[in-house]
C-alpha cells in the first residue's frame, strides 16, 4: 500500500505507471521506454556521438543483435545480468552517472523480455486515427463526445464528475476562457434568467464573436512567437514590430483556419500574390531576438537567429525540444544533429543582417498603411505603375513633338523661363573679356574692373565661365545684404577642380565679428551653407549628404525662409533638394553685417581657387522649388539650344530631351503630376501607419553547415533542406522551402501538429494539457492523460478544416468543462491536480488577466484594439536598472490617458526588463517561444494587487461608480462590486466580514481626512468632485479587499 | 496510510511557508531520499533538489559582479616585464592568431600598453596589488586569487551568462537560482535570492544587463532573484499605496481572509489555502525590508569602516553594507552587480572611479563580517565575464590606453566562506595574454564554488527535456581543491 502509493503519486497521477505493479499487459511506450530512458538511452540511445561500446537499446533489432535482449530469455539476455551484477565494473547503470534502476523496475522488465521484448515506436511519432468513442455506463452525462473519453476513465476510478457549476459561475468562467475580461452583470443576468434551453450555446456564442476574443486568444499565441517591443540584446532598443501583434488578434477574430494561420506565418513573405497582411504574418520568424552589440562576430549571431527559428517552430508546430540536437544527436528523440541543421536550413536564407541597427526598423520590412488605408494603397500602388507605363510609352513616343520644338525654340526663349522677379543681384561671369564682368545689382548693370586679366574656362550654362583666382576678386560692397528675419535663395553653376575642398563659394561674413553673416560653403566636397549671427552658438549650420565630385558641373541652390529654424535652410544640388546634416541649428540674433559680398572667399578667408563658376544669382525671396528646377535646368537647355544641334552629342542631346519633358512637354507634366500625387499619397499612407519586419529569401537555394558541437566557427557537412527522417517524408511537390515545410506540418500523416495544437488549446481552457509539457511530445515529454482523447480531437480538428473557433466551443460545450470546481477530499486524494477531470477547472489567471479584469471591473479599461504598444503605470527605474545609457527603452516614461487603460497585451514588453507586475505573475520575458506559462503563488504577487497604483486606482474608480449608481445602501454597492467583479452576489456572511471591514475603513478616514485625500487623489483619472472623500476613501479600500480576494484572482 | 498523511501533512507545511509545487516537491524529495534508501522507487524525485551533498562550507553567499570586464592587467596581475615593451607590437607567438573582437581585429597594430599604475606586494602571501586599491591590498591574506581564469565568449552579452549561468546562450538559471534551488531559504520573511544593481560613480562605459540574468531558467521560477532597488521602495510594491498605514492594511488582510477561508470551505482549493499565506507574508515583508534597509540602527563604528560612499543609496559601497544586512538577516544569495569596468578607452581617466567604487568597501564587508562571525560561511566572490588585453586599443601614451576584452585569461578572488585565504592561484605569461599554469575555466569555478556549497556538481542536476542539467554543463571539469580551506 505504502509503496503503490508512491508510486502513483511519482508519475503525479498520470494514468501510466500504476497498473503495471497489477499485472496488466505490459505495453513499451507506458511501462518499459521510460526506464530504459532514464537509465540506459544516455549512453545506449540515439545520439551516436555518447554511445558506449557500440550498443544501442531503443531500437529492437539492434538490441537483439548484440545479444543485449534475448526475447523470451531474461536470463540469457546479457541487459538483465548487467543490471542485477554486483561488480562495481560490470554493473550498469555505472554508479559513476547516479541512476538506479529498481528491484520493481528490473523485475518489469524481466517479464517484458519474457513476454517476447516487443517495442513500440514513441506514440506521438504514430499518425493519430479517429478512435471509437467509448461506451459510458451513465449515458446521460456527456454533452459532447469528450465527455464520454473523460467519463470512461472516471468510471474506471470509480470518481463521479462533479455536478454542473450553477449559471452564475459559469458565465464569468466562459467570458474568462472565451475573451479574458469578466462578463457585464447585464450579460450575465440575461443568460441566468434565458429560459431556453440554448440558453448556454447563446451566450457561447456571443462570446466567440466578441472582438475580444481574438485579443485573449492572441496573447497566448504571441507567448509561443516571442513576440515583444524591443531586440532584447545589449542596446535592447525599440522594435517596431506590433503590426505583428494585430496581425495576430485579427487572425483569430477572422477565425482563420489553423492550416492557413500556420501557412502564413511560416512563409506569408513567399506566397504567390502575397498580401501585405501575409508578409506581416511571416514576421512570426522576425520576433527573435537580436543584437547590436559592438565587436559581435557576424556569423556567431546569424547562427543563433537560425537556431531560434528552428527551435521555436519545432517547439510550436511539433513540440519537439530540437535544439537538444544542436551540439549532438537528440538523446531521445529521433532527431539526429544533421537533421536538426537540415531543418534549420529552412530558416537559414534570409537576407536578415546579423546586426540590428539599433534601430526600429530593422530590414527586411514592408510599409503597412492603416487598415483602412490598405485598400486605397494597394490600389494607388496599381494606378501608380500604371502612370508609369504611361509615361515610358509617352517617353517612346513624343520623339517628333520634341523635334519640332528644338526647330523652333531659341536661347532667349528658354532663359524667359527662369524667374525674373526679386533677382537682386545677377553675375553670369560668362563675359570672357579679358579683365572686366558685368553684373547686374538691384536691377542696374554694372561693370567690375580687374586689374589682372581674368582665366576663362569652357562654361556649362553659357560657352565660357570664370576660374576664381585670388588675382581676380569678385567684391560687391550691396550685394546679398540680408537680415535673418528676410528670405533669400542664391546659387550659382560650379565645377571644383579636386577632391577635398573646403571654403566659401559665395559669402557675405564677417569673421571679426563672430563670422556674421551667411555664406554658400563647401566642406569636403560636399556643399553646406552657414547663417550666423555668432559662431558657434547663435548659429546655423547644415551640409548635404552627397558629396561632388571634381570635374563635374552642378548647380548648388540655397534658400532661407526667414524663420531662423534649421529646417528654413534648403539646399539643392542640379534642381533636387538634398538630405542634410545638421551641424548648428540655433539661431536667434541678426546676421547682418557690412562686409562686403564675395565670390570665392569670406571677407578675409576661406578661399576656394581654381574653381570654375557661372551664373551666379541672389534672389530677395523664398523660391519655390519648381522654380529652382528653372533655374538649374533652363539655363543648361539655353546654352545646348544656343549651339547648333549638329554639334551637340548624343549625351548633350539627350540631356535637352530629358530636360525638355518635364519643363515644356504638357502630356508628360500631366502625367508625373499625377505619378507625383500617387506617390504622395502612398507615402503620407504610410507615414499614417506602421511597418512590418518581415522575411525574405536570398536568391541563392537555401542550405546550412552542421557545426560541431553547435559552434559558429565549427563548420562541417553542408546540408540542404529537409525534414526528419523519423516522421513522414515531404511529399514531391512540396517545395524545398519554407512555404513547403508549413505544408508538411499540415499533412494528415502529420503525427504531431494536431495533436500538439489542439493540446495547446485544451491547456488554455483546463490550466494543463492532456500532455502536461505542452512543449515536449517527445520521449523525454510526459504521456497524455487520455490518449484517446487527444487523438480524436486531433483527428476532428484537421478534419474540421481547421476550425479554431469550432474547436473551442467543443471544448466549453463540454459536460466536463461545466463541471463545478467543488474539490472534495476523495478527490483532492485520488486527483490533486485534476488530471483525471474530476471537476470544473479553477485556476489563477495569467498576469494580463488579473489586471484586465480589475480594470474591466471599474469601468476604466479601454475598448481600443490595436495599434502601438503602451506604457501604463510601472515604478520608476525598473528600466533604468538594467538598460544601457544611450538605449531608447532605458528611460520608461508612463503615458498618460486612455493608454493607461488599455488591455495588458498592449504594454509595452521591453525584453531585458518585461512589464514589472506582470512579470511577478509568471509572464515570460518573452526572450524565447514559451508555450506553457509557470503558475507559482508568491507574496511579491500579494504586493501587486494590494498596491499597484493600477489596481488601487480601479478599485476606487469601481468605488466611485459604486457611490454613484451602486444603490441607497452599503448593501446594494456591495452587491454592485460583487457583480461586476465576480458576477455574483456575496452570501450573508461574505457580507457581514465586508461590511464590518467597511466600519473599520470608514472609523479610520472619518478621523484621518488627510489620508483620505491622498488615497483618492492616487492614479491619474478623475472622480465625481461631489463625491464624499471619507466615503470614496472607505470604498476603495473595501474594493481593494474584493480585488485581493482569491476569487477574484481566479477563474 | 500514515505515509500519505505525513505527505499531506509536509506539502500543506510547505505551501504555508512558501507556496508553489515546486517547494511542495522539495518536501517530497527529503522523504523520498530517506524511502530512497529504504528501495522504494524514486521518479518523483526527477524535479527535486535534495539537499546538499555534504556539509556546506558556505552558507551564504555575496557574489560582486564587476559588468564590463575588469583590468586584471591593472589590478591583480602584475606584469613588470611590459615596461621593456611599451608600444611594441604583441609578438605572434603570444597571440598565437586567437580571435579577437570586430572592435580591434582591424587595427593595424597591437602595441604593448603596460600598466601605469605601480605595484607592491601585500601580506603574508605576498600578492601583488595594484596601487589603486589600498584598502583591498591590507586584506590580501583572506582572500584567495585566481590569476588564471579563461572563458570562450569574447563580447560581453554572451560573457555575463556564461558567467553567471554556465551558458553563453540566455535562458539557463544563473548561480544565484541554483543555490537557492540547492539550499532554500532561511528566512521566512525575506526573499532567498536578492540582486542589487549598484550605480556606479562614473558611468562612460556602462554595459547592458537583463533580468534574465537573475532569471530561474528552467528551474521554477520560486528560485528566481528579487531585484531590490535603492531608495523608498526596495521591492516592487512593497510600500502601500499613499494613506494606507500598517493597521488598515492589517484590516484588509483580516477581510481578506476570512473570505478566502470561506471559499476554501466551500470549494476545498489547497492554492486557496497557499494564497492566505502568502497574503500572511507579503504583510511580514512589508515590516521586515524597512528593517533591512533602514540604516539608522548601524553603530558609527560601520560607517568608519566602510567609509562616506556608504551613505549614498545605491553606491556599491552602500549595497555592501546592505548585503551584509541580507546576510544577517538569512538571504541567503546576494547578487551585487557592479558596472562600467569596459575599458576600450580613457582607463586612466576611468580606473580610478571604479576602484574608488569597490575599494574601501570590499575592506568594510571582509572586516564587517569577520567581525560578527560571519565571515566563515559568507562566500564573497570578485570578478567580471572576462579580462582585458594587454595591447592597446585606440590611442596609447604611458598615461592613458584602453583595452579590448580578453578571454584567454582573468583574474578573479573569493573570500570567506571556506575559500583558502591567502591563496595566489594560477599564472599567465609576461603578457598577460595567455594562461601558463594552472588554468581555471568558468565551469572549474562553478564546480568549485558548488563544492563550497555543498554541493558535486555532477550530481547537483535538474530533470529538464528529458536531461539531467547542471550548471557545469557537459564538458568535463573538475573542483579546484587548492582553493579550498
Amino acid at each position: 500500500m505504502k509503496l503503490e502509493w508512491v508510486a502513483g503519486f511519482g508519475f503525479l497521477f498520470g494514468m501510466a505507471g500504476l497498473g503495471t505493479l497489477r499485472g496488466d499487459d505490459l505495453e513499451y511506450n507506458r511501462d518499459v521506454r521510460p526506464i530504459l530512458a532514464e537509465a540506459c538511452f544516455r549512453c545506449h540511445g540515439p545520439d551516436s556521438a555518447a554511445r558506449k561500446g557500440d550498443l544501442r537499446l531503443d531500437q529492437r533489432d539492434r538490441a537483439i543483435e548484440t545479444k543485449a535482449i534475448v526475447p523470451g530469455k531474461p536470463d540469457e539476455s546479457e541487459i538483465i545480468a548487467r543490471l542485477e551484477s554486483t561488480d562495481p565494473e560490470v554493473v550498469m547503470p555505472p554508479p559513476a552517472i547516479h541512476k538506479i534502476v529498481t528491484p520493481e523496475q528490473k523485475e518489469l522488465l524481466k517479464r517484458w523480455i519474457v513476454e517476447g521484448a516487443e517495442y513500440q515506436p514513441h506514440w506521438s511519432f504514430i499518425a493519430p486515427v479517429r478512435p471509437p468513442v467509448p461506451d459510458v455506463k451513465n449515458k446521460d452525462w456527456a454533452k459532447s463526445p469528450i465527455d464520454d473519453f473523460i467519463l470512461s476513465s472516471l468510471e474506471k476510478s470509480g470518481i463521479e464528475p462533479a455536478p454542473e457549476a450553477d449559471r452564475r459561475t459559469l458565465a464569468r468562467r466562459l467570458s474568462l476562457d472565451l475573451t479574458g475580461l469578466p462578463p457585464d452583470p447585464s450579460d450575465v443576468d440575461a443568460f441566468v434568467n434565458d429560459p431556453s434551453p440554448q440558453a448556454y450555446e447563446a451566450y457561447v456564442d456571443k462570446l466567440l464573436a466578441s472582438d475580444r476574443w481574438g485579443e485573449h486568444r492572441g496573447r497566448y499565441w504571441l507567448d509561443a512567437a516571442r513576440y515583444a517591443d524591443t531586440h532584447g540584446i545589449h542596446f535592447d532598443n525599440f522594435r517596431e514590430i506590433w503590426a505583428y501583434r494585430d496581425w495576430v488578434i485579427n487572425a483569430f477574430n477572422r477565425n482563420m483556419p489553423f492550416d492557413q494561420f500556420t501557412i502564413e506565418q511560416l512563409a506569408g513573405d513567399l506566397l504567390p500574390d502575397r498580401t501585405i497582411d501575409q508578409q506581416i504574418a511571416s514576421g512570426f520568424n522576425r520576433c527573435n531576438m537580436t543584437t547590436n552589440e559592438g565587436g559581435v562576430i557576424p556569423e556567431e549571431y546569424l547562427v543563433l537567429y537560425t537556431r531560434d527559428r528552428t527551435e521555436t517552430t519545432a517547439q510550436v508546430w511539433m513540440g519537439l525540444t530540437a535544439g537538444c540536437a544542436v551540439c549532438h544527436d537528440h538523446k531521445y528523440d529521433p532527431i539526429s544533429q544533421r537533421e536538426f541543421y537540415q531543418l534549420a536550413s529552412f530558416f537559414n536564407n534570409t537576407t536578415q543582417g546579423a546586426m540590428d541597427g539599433n534601430i526600429p526598423n530593422t530590414p527586411p520590412i514592408i510599409q503597412v498603411p492603416k487598415v483602412e488605408d490598405r485598400d486605397r494603397y494597394e490600389k494607388a500602388g496599381a494606378e501608380l505603375g500604371a502612370v508609369k507605363t504611361e509615361i515610358e510609352t509617352h517617353v517612346a513616343q513624343c520623339k517628333p513633338a520634341f523635334d519640332q520644338w528644338q526647330a523652333t525654340t531659341t536661347p532667349d526663349a528658354l532663359l524667359s523661363m527662369v524667374p525674373k522677379e526679386h533677382l537682386a543681384f545677377h553675375a553670369p561671369l560668362s563675359d570672357g573679356t579679358e579683365n572686366q564682368v558685368t553684373l547686374t545689382v538691384a536691377g542696374q548693370p554694372r561693370e567690375l574692373t580687374m586689374t589682372t586679366p581674368i582665366a576663362w574656362e569652357p562654361g556649362y550654362a553659357a560657352p565660357k565661365a570664370i576660374k576664381t583666382r585670388p588675382e581676380t576678386p569678385i567684391e560687391v560692397a550691396d550685394a546679398g545684404d540680408f537680415e535673418s528675419d528676410q528670405p533669400f535663395s542664391c546659387g550659382a553653376w560650379v565645377k571644383l577642380p579636386a577632391d577635398g575642398m573646403t571654403g566659401a563659394l559665395i559669402a557675405r561674413m564677417d569673421e571679426s565679428s563672430g563670422y556674421r553673416g551667411w555664406d554658400m560653403w563647401i566642406q569636403g566636397n560636399k556643399f553646406g551653407s552657414h547663417l550666423i549671427h555668432s559662431w558657434p552658438g547663435d548659429a546655423i549650420k547644415v551640409v548635404a549628404q552627397q558629396k561632388l565630385q571634381p570635374g563635374i558641373w552642378y548647380h548648388l541652390m540655397l534658400t532661407y525662409d526667414a524663420s531662423k529654424k534649421v529646417e528654413g535652410v534648403k539646399l539643392y544640388i542640379n534642381g533636387q533638394p538634398q538630405p542634410v546634416d545638421i551641424e548648428a541649428r540655433d539661431l536667434k540674433g541678426s546676421i547682418r553685417t557690412s562686409a562686403p559680398f564675395k565670390v570665392a572667399q569670406r571677407n578675409s578667408s576661406a578661399r576656394l581657387d581654381g574653381i570654375v563658376m557661372g551664373d551666379v544669382r541672389i534672389y530677395s525671396a523664398l523660391l519655390a522649388p519648381a522654380d529652382i528646377a528653372r533655374v538649374a535646368g533652363a539655363t543648361r537647355a539655353s546654352y545646348l539650344v544656343g549651339r547648333p544641334a549638329a554639334e551637340r552629342s548624343p549625351q548633350e542631346a539627350d540631356e535637352l530631351f530629358k530636360w525638355w519633358l518635364p519643363a515644356v512637354d504638357a502630356t508628360y507634366q500631366q502625367l508625373s503630376a499625377k505619378n507625383a500625387a500617387l506617390a504622395a499619397e502612398r507615402s503620407a499612407m504610410e507615414a499614417g501607419g506602421t511597418i512590418a519586419h518581415v522575411m525574405q529569401e536570398k536568391g541563392e537555394s537555401a542550405m546550412a553547415f552542421i557545426l560541431h558541437r553547435g559552434e559558429y566557427d565549427q563548420r562541417r557537412d553542408q546540408v540542404t533542406p529537409k525534414t526528419p527522417d523519423a516522421l513522414p517524408p515531404m511529399k514531391s511537390d512540396q517545395p524545398l522551402n519554407r512555404v513547403g515545410l508549413a505544408q508538411w506540418l499540415l499533412q494528415p500523416e502529420h503525427p504531431l501538429t494536431t495533436r500538439v495544437t489542439v493540446n495547446r488549446f485544451w491547456q488554455e481552457i483546463f490550466g494543463a494539457g492532456l500532455v502536461r509539457s505542452a512543449g515536449d511530445f517527445g520521449i523525454s515529454g510526459e504521456l497524455p492523460s487520455h490518449p484517446a482523447l487527444l487523438d480524436w480531437m486531433a483527428v476532428d480538428f484537421r478534419e474540421n478544416g481547421w476550425d479554431v473557433k469550432r474547436m473551442y466551443k467543443m471544448l466549453v460545450m463540454s459536460a466536463t468543462y461545466r463541471q463545478s470546481a467543488i474539490t472534495t477530499p476523495e478527490k483532492r486524494e485520488k486527483d490533486p491536480e485534476n488530471r483525471l477531470l474530476t471537476r470544473g477547472p479553477r485556476f489563477r489567471m495569467d498576469a494580463e488577466m488579473i489586471r484586465d479584469s480589475a480594470l474591466a471591473a471599474s469601468g476604466l479599461l479601454s475598448a481600443k484594439i490595436g495599434g502601438p504598444s503602451v506604457k501604463p503605470y510601472q515604478p520608476e527605474g525598473v528600466w533604468e536598472a538594467v538598460a544601457m545609457i544611450g538605449s531608447n527603452t532605458r528611460d520608461y516614461r508612463p503615458d498618460s490617458g486612455e493608454n493607461l487603460y488599455r488591455r495588458s497585451m498592449y504594454t509595452f514588453w521591453k525584453r531585458a526588463a518585461p512589464p514589472a507586475s506582470m512579470e511577478i505573475f509568471n509572464a515570460p520575458n518573452r526572450e524565447v517561444c514559451t508555450v506553457r506559462r509557470e503558475r507559482t503563488n508568491t507574496p511579491l504577487q500579494a504586493l501587486v494587487t494590494l498596491n499597484d497604483p493600477q489596481f488601487v486606482e480601479s478599485a476606487r474608480h469601481l468605488a466611485d461608480l459604486a457611490l454613484q449608481e451602486g444603490g441607497d445602501s452599503d448593501e446594494k454597492r456591495l452587491d454592485y462590486i460583487s457583480r461586476r467583479m465576480l458576477s455574483r452576489s456575496f452570501n450573508p456572511a461574505e457580507t457581514k466580514i465586508l461590511l464590518e471591514s467597511l466600519a473599520e475603513m470608514h472609523a479610520y478616514y472619518t478621523k484621518e481626512t488627510l489620508d483620505a485625500q491622498k488615497l483618492i487623489g492616487f492614479g491619474e483619472s478623475k472622480f465625481n468632485p461631489s463625491t464624499d472623500p471619507v466615503a470614496l476613501a472607505s470604498w476603495t479600500m473595501l474594493v481593494n479587499e474584493v480585488f485581493n480576494l482569491d476569487e477574484s484572482l481566479n477563474k | 496510510m500514515e505515509l500519505n498523511h505525513l505527505l499531506q501533512e509536509m506539502n500543506r507545511r510547505h505551501f504555508f511557508r512558501q507556496g508553489g509545487n515546486a517547494v511542495s516537491l522539495a518536501a517530497l524529495a527529503t522523504l523520498l531520499g530517506r524511502e530512497g534508501a529504504q528501495g522504494a522507487p524514486a521518479p518523483a524525485a526527477r524535479h527535486v533538489a535534495s539537499g546538499p551533498h555534504f556539509a556546506p562550507k558556505a552558507k551564504q553567499v555575496i557574489y560582486l559582479h564587476m559588468v564590463g570586464g575588469p583590468s586584471q592587467l591593472d589590478l591583480y596581475d602584475y606584469k613588470p616585464m611590459m615596461n621593456d615593451w611599451y608600444d611594441k607590437d604583441l609578438p605572434d607567438s603570444i597571440r598565437k592568431g586567437q580571435r579577437l573582437t570586430t572592435m580591434t581585429s582591424g587595427q593595424a597594430r597591437f602595441p604593448i600598453a603596460p600598466s601605469k599604475y605601480k605595484f607592491a606586494q601585500h601580506g603574508e602571501s605576498g600578492m601583488w596589488v595594484s596601487e589603486v586599491l589600498p584598502w583591498t591590498a591590507k586584506c590580501v591574506d583572506e582572500m584567495c586569487f585566481i590569476r588564471s581564469m579563461h572563458t570562450e565568449a569574447i563580447n560581453h552579452e554572451p560573457a555575463i551568462s556564461y558567467m553567471q549561468t554556465g551558458n553563453q546562450v540566455t535562458g539557463r538559471p544563473c548561480l544565484g537560482s541554483w543555490t537557492s534551488y540547492g539550499l532554500g531559504s532561511m528566512n521566512d520573511d525575506l526573499p532567498t535570492f536578492v540582486v542589487l544593481v549598484a550605480k556606479p560613480s562614473n558611468t562612460e562605459q556602462v554595459q547592458a544587463i537583463s533580468a534574465r540574468l537573475w532569471s530561474s531558467g528552467y528551474l521554477p521560477s520560486d528560485f528566481a532573484g528579487v531585484s531590490f532597488r535603492a531608495g523608498a521602495d526596495p521591492i516592487l510594491y512593497i510600500n502601500n499605496p499613499p494613506g494606507v498605514p500598517k493597521e488598515i492594511r492589517r484590516k484588509t488582510l483580516d477581510g481578506i481572509r476570512a473570505i478566502n477561508e470561506l471559499n476554501y470551505q466551500s470549494l476545498g482549493d489547497s492554492e486557496t489555502q497557499s494564497r492566505i499565506q502568502q497574503y500572511e507574508l507579503a504583510f511580514r515583508m512589508q515590516a521586515s525590508v524597512p528593517d533591512l534597509t533602514d540604516l539608522a540602527s548601524e553603530p558609527a563604528s560601520t560607517f568608519e569602516l566602510y567609509g562616506d560612499e556608504v551613505k549614498k543609496p545605491g553606491s556599491l559601497t552602500h549595497c555592501m553594507l546592505l548585503a551584509r544586512r541580507m546576510v544577517e538577516r538569512g538571504v541567503r544569495f546576494v547578487q551585487i552587480y557592479h558596472n562600467n569596468w569596459d575599458h576600450h578607452g580613457n582607463l586612466a581617466g576611468r580606473m580610478p572611479d571604479q576602484c574608488k567604487d569597490v575599494d574601501r568597501a570590499t575592506y568594510g564587508l571582509i572586516n564587517d563580517l569577520k567581525s560578527r562571525g560571519l565571515f566563515d560561511e559568507t562566500l564573497i566572490i570578485w570578478g567580471g565575464e572576462f579580462g582585458r588585453t594587454i595591447y592597446s586599443q585606440g590611442g596609447l601614451s604611458k598615461e592613458n590606453y584602453g583595452r579590448d576584452h580578453h578571454p584567454r585569461c582573468f583574474t578573479m578572488w573569493m573570500a570567506g566562506g571556506g575559500s583558502k585565504g591567502g591563496t595566489i592561484y594560477g599564472e599567465t605569461d609576461d603578457f598577460s595574454y595567455n594562461i601558463v599554469k594552472d588554468p581555471v575555466h568558468i565551469h572549474d569555478f562553478h564546480a568549485t564554488v558548488l563544492q563550497l556549497l555543498g554541493f558535486d556538481h555532477e550530481r547537483f542536476t535538474y530533470k529538464f527535456q528529458g536531461l539531467d542539467q547542471r550548471l557545469t554543463g557537459v564538458e568535463p571539469c573538475r573542483v579546484v581543491k587548492e582553493l579550498i580551506a
